[in-house]
């Protein structure tokens, strides 16, 4: 009796593991051509990727490699991989004039050296980058992009996409028109965010002598700070508010107010070694203690 | 023989790069060395000066993307077959000096509009009518690239794209208006002219992007 209620159980936990794999499976788009391809690099290799539509997903391995996993549906779309000395090229070619959207449709999933330099153009789906220490260029309409563990220096250009970057150290400038931005735990130097109607969250440090620059056109711009941080400070909203909870010095050299009737904070809070400038037409600027 | 000094001279100098020579300066240019150089260099700097009003400068590709647009809707310019580079084979078409000039001019009166000092009553007025004209005129130019993106069907496969396109030039329109309008109440207002030409950047990149996939397709 005790055997066959373990047999139960162990089924009924069988079941429970392999209901939600089965439902993946199913949800997955089913590919009908796979590509795999491995191309031995010399350090800081560029890999370059073109992809109208689909996921791009890259990962830091400590192989002097590149690996290439690439599926996409029917004949009307082919993936090439084409090594030209240190540089790999990846490129969605579509093969037909009128091609349905799924049908353009390719996933990329590339292993790349940790020092590789990347520059990806992908229009719609996602975008994701972890481990990746080398430079990175990436441009999207309305493909959302994610970087962990970066530590070159980042472009990033989208649309529509929004942007999340946590860990990363290198220097920053992500531009968008109606992206929200989301930069987490950073440790650059120079930072430089701007969209129109995104929001703009900015959780990371204010190193000495860093430059962190954070505009939009309307939304919301939340910069948080912790009592130990030294930063000098100039937020202004043309129309809208600035919401500051740090304690802050006034300018030696009180500048003239021209740029705003409604929100503004100008001053130094602790010694002032990094420099914040936030700007908003009509958002709203919130500086907050961090909990 | 010089008969004047060059502390002198100084007093001389301002008429001098105005044309009007008086023979004691004259005479003392000839045989001073230094002010002779003094006058060359200003010569060099006055002749630039003017350069800078009537030099061609290369326009950036958005607004020849944007402009493509607009010539091949009015049929002036047809399609080209895909290619890796358009603007190659583009710039073979267009009798590209003279519409370098056309919007060398917008450029020019949009970055006087932008960057130029404000601090007296005359700059407020000359930077406003400075102001309408170029925004006049860049709406003007933008107006039949906007047409063609938003009214024909658009040849992009990908529909989330051409979407998300239109979305944001819907937004970028409305925060043109709006920076326009606050630019106009405050000229003197740095912000938001930096505002207002950031818009205008977000825009005619946006045109581009429309513009290239009509022409491409892809």
């Amino acid at each position: 009796m005790i055997s066959q209620l373990s047999a139960l159980r162990i089924c009924a936990r069988t079941t429970g593991l392999l209901a939600p794999a089965v439902l993946l499976v199913a949800a997955s788009p089913a590919f009908a051509h796979r590509l795999e391809k491995h191309f031995t690099v010399e350090p800081r290799a560029v890999i370059t990727i073109h992809n109208p539509n689909g996921k791009v997903i890259v990962r830091a391995w400590t192989k002097h490699e590149v690996m290439v996993v690439a599926d996409h549906n029917g004949d009307k779309v082919e993936v090439n991989a084409d090594q030209f000395g240190n540089r790999v090229d990846l490129r969605t070619q579509q093969l037909a004039d009128m091609v349905a959207p799924d049908d353009l449709r390719a996933d990329y999933e590339i292993s790349v050296p940790e020092d590789a330099e990347l520059q990806i153009h992908d229009d719609s789906g996602e975008v994701s980058i972890a481990n990746v220490l080398g430079d990175m260029n990436v441009e999207t309409i309305a493909a959302g992009v994610v970087v962990t563990d970066a530590a070159g220096y980042l472009t990033v250009k989208t649309v529509g996409g929004d942007f999340q970057c946590q860990r990363c150290a290198g220097r920053l400038e992500v531009s968008s028109i109606s992206g929200n931005f989301k930069l987490l735990d950073l440790r650059s130097y120079h930072v430089r965010a701007q969209t129109s109607t995104g929001n703009i969250l900015f959780d990371g440090e204010f190193l000495p002598n860093g430059i962190y620059r954070l505009k939009n056109y309307s939304g919301k711009i939340e910069v948080r700070f912790s009592p130990g941080d030294s930063f000098d400070l100039n937020a202004t909203s043309l129309k809208g508010q600035v919401n500051n909870e740090a304690k802050l010095t006034p300018p030696a050299h009180p500048q003239k107010i021209t740029n705003s009737k409604y929100g503004y904070a100008f001053g130094t809070f602790n010694a002032g070694r990094a420099k914040v400038e936030l700007a908003s037409f009509d958002g709203t600027i919130n500086v907050r203690k961090r909990d | 023989m010089a008969t004047i000094h060059c502390s002198e001279f100084a007093n001389y100098l301002e008429p001098w790069m105005d044309g009007q020579r008086h023979p004691d300066a004259e005479a003392h240019v000839r045989e001073c060395p230094r002010c002779r150089g003094l006058v060359e260099d200003l010569n060099v700097i006055q002749a630039t000066a003017r350069e800078w009003g009537s030099a061609e400068i290369e326009p950036p590709a958005r607004l020849w993307t944007s402009l493509r647009a607009q010539l091949e809707q009015e049929g002036l310019i047809r399609q080209k077959a895909p290619q890796h580079n358009w603007l190659g084979g583009w710039f073979g078409v267009l009798p590209r000096p003279v519409l370098a000039g056309a919007y060398l001019a917008i450029l020019v009166a949009v970055g006087f509009g932008v960057s130029g000092p404000v601090s007296t009553r005359i700059n407020r007025a000359r930077w406003l009518d400075n102001l309408h004209i170029s925004t006049t005129t860049i709406n003007a130019q933008f107006a039949p690239a906007v047409l063609n993106a938003t009214s024909s069907p658009q040849q992009d496969s990908n529909p989330v794209v051409t979407a998300s396109l239109r979305k944001n030039l819907g937004i970028v329109d409305n925060y043109i208006a709006l920076c326009e309008k606050s630019t106009n109440e405050e000229p003197e207002n740095e912000l938001a002219r930096e505002f207002l030409y950031d818009a205008y950047q977000q825009k005619a990149d946006l045109l581009a992007q429309l513009s290239e996939r009509g022409g491409n397709g892809r």
